[in-house]
């Protein structure tokens, strides 16, 4: 079909609002823009080729490598594939401790990507504000696990470090001070008014759409749909989690649900120490020969790893599938149509919060 | 030593534009890069500022393993960034291609192959202090007596 467009526009690899390298080729009449495309391949390290016929120890650590900003779910959904192949258990405690670690590091991750998104529409000062809430988890996980961020925390059988009685309440007291700031963030980013000019009814994904493109994550969920494959982890479950929808499917949905997952984590994080189990943190165990697929849920959405390993515990086989790829697709085929200005892709595409690095590893 | 060169000096010591290019990294250095913004670390207070754009920026911060696509497009944007101008490679990944340097894989590093490197800050990621701090020591010795140095 013969289309008028006026002008071709590539943004990237390298922008000034993308913290990674992708381009999205947008052809626009006057300011709409009319389609778009994503053009990737410029962070493809081939993990998965490195990954194969090396031993489990090894694995381990690239798994984490596969994302900087989410490496602990890509550590835990690993990890997990291995106990399930090789039928390790896991103490009470090291489970608690798991979802912990992962919520520390879900809240972080929300926080980034508000970040990211307040500094592409300019609110540079809600971005600090969000930024330096986010060093305050950061603190909480180095308390924990001794780094900031690879810190390969998990291990089959259980996790590496145990929580002391003096980090515990330190840990609540950060919570504490977390809450109370992304309350204050939180309410400054839902009543403000030009954030709501440049996000209210900007970069619309309805259900329907969402379901073509298969979203996933908060993407999904600011569009209507309740899928949380935390809801079929056991930990999880015990906890009693439900996943927060919203309806509304723009960016300062997107943006609000993210704030209410962080209250969400905080609220797990919460119940987890109050739940803690004493005992042991490890209960070890051999890896061993088996195929599996095992799912858990990133910051960003379902990721899943399909594993098939040999009788010492090698990788012989692996497969990612990180959630940021449905999602660039639903962004760039259906939210980035019909945007009205050209200065709203950039904020369309961060408010997804692709993580191109997970995507093409 | 002219007053010019004086003045240049005094300017060049508070005024450090950085952009930095991601050459396929894990997104751990990069984010603590953007680390160094916070109000805690405050990289605005030595007078650096973080633009991301190539054109008006002193230091270069070239973070991850080098991977096909940047072999050709790196030094291309290494010549648009003006003189004076350094590059500094964060973290293992530019440095040695950490992780990812084995059988298999698609990393055509080390970084300093294809633009010159005036420092390295290992680490897998270095802490955001390490950053600020190498960022900190380059600037002087690059930028002082520029012009006199290049004659």
């Amino acid at each position: 079909m013969k289309r008028v467009v006026d002008v071709s526009i590539p943004l990237g690899p390298v922008h000034p609002c993308w913290k990674e390298p992708a381009r999205v080729k947008c052809e626009t009449r006057g300011e709409k823009v009319l389609s778009a495309e994503v053009e990737l391949g410029y962070m493809k390290k081939g993990i998965e080729r490195i990954m194969r016929g090396r031993p489990w120890q090894e694995v381990m650590f690239l798994a984490e490598r596969v994302c900087g900003i989410c490496s602990v779910i890509h550590n835990m959904v690993f990890i997990e594939g291995m106990e399930a192949v090789s039928g390790i258990t896991v103490p009470d405690r090291a489970a608690y401790l798991r979802v912990v670690m992962n919520e520390l590091d879900r809240i972080q991750s929300h926080l980034l990507a508000n970040f990211s998104y307040c500094y592409t529409i300019e609110h540079e000062t809600l971005a600090m504000y969000l930024l330096n809430t986010r060093e305050r988890a950061m603190d909480c996980m180095e308390r924990i696990a001794g780094v900031r961020v690879n810190k390969a925390y998990m291990i089959p059988g259980g996790v590496r470090f145990d929580l002391r009685d003096t980090d515990r309440a330190l840990l609540l007291a950060d919570l504490a001070h977390l809450e109370d700031s992304v309350h204050r963030y939180g309410r400054m980013f839902d009543t403000g008014p030009l954030i709501a000019t440049r996000s209210k009814g900007v970069g619309i994904l309805m259900q329907e759409q969402a379901r073509i493109a298969r979203a996933v994550g908060p993407t999904a969920r600011a569009s209507g749909i309740a899928e949380d494959v935390r809801l079929t982890h056991p930990t999880y479950r015990k906890l009693a989690f439900t996943p927060i929808v919203r309806t509304e499917g723009d960016n300062h949905a997107r943006i609000m649900l993210r704030f209410d997952e962080i209250f969400q984590s905080l609220g797990l994080i919460r119940q987890c120490l109050h739940d803690l189990p004493a005992g042991p943190i490890r209960g070890g165990g051999t890896c061993g020969a088996g195929e599996t697929v095992s799912r858990g849920e990133a910051p960003r959405g379902e990721l899943s790893y399909f594993i098939r390993s040999d009788e010492y515990g090698r990788i012989l086989d692996i497969a990612i599938r990180t959630p940021s790829i449905p999602n660039i697709d639903a962004c760039t085929h259906h939210m980035l149509p019909g945007v009205t200005s050209l200065a709203d892709v950039t904020s369309v595409f961060v408010s997804a919060d692709p993580c191109i690095a997970c995507n093409e590893r | 030593m002219s007053l010019l060169q004086d003045a240049k000096n005094w300017v060049r010591s508070r005024s450090i534009h950085v952009a930095y290019v991601d050459v396929g990294s894990c997104n751990g250095c990069d984010i603590e890069i953007l680390a160094c913004l916070a109000p805690r670390y405050d990289i605005e207070q030595y007078g650096i500022y973080v633009h991301n754009n190539p054109r008006e920026a002193d230091i270069l911060l070239v973070v991850g393993a080098m991977t096909p696509p940047w072999v050709e497009r790196l030094p291309a944007l290494w010549a648009k960034i003006p003189a004076p101008k350094a590059a500094i490679a964060i973290g293992n990944c530019p440095v040695s291609g950490c992780v990812y340097n084995r059988r298999e894989t698609y990393i055509l590093g080390p970084v300093a192959k294809y633009i010159p490197i005036a420092a390295e800050v290992p680490g897998c990621p270095p802490r955001p202090t390490e950053i600020l701090s190498a960022v900190l020591a380059v600037a002087p010795t690059v930028f002082r007596d520029y012009e006199v140095n290049r004659s």
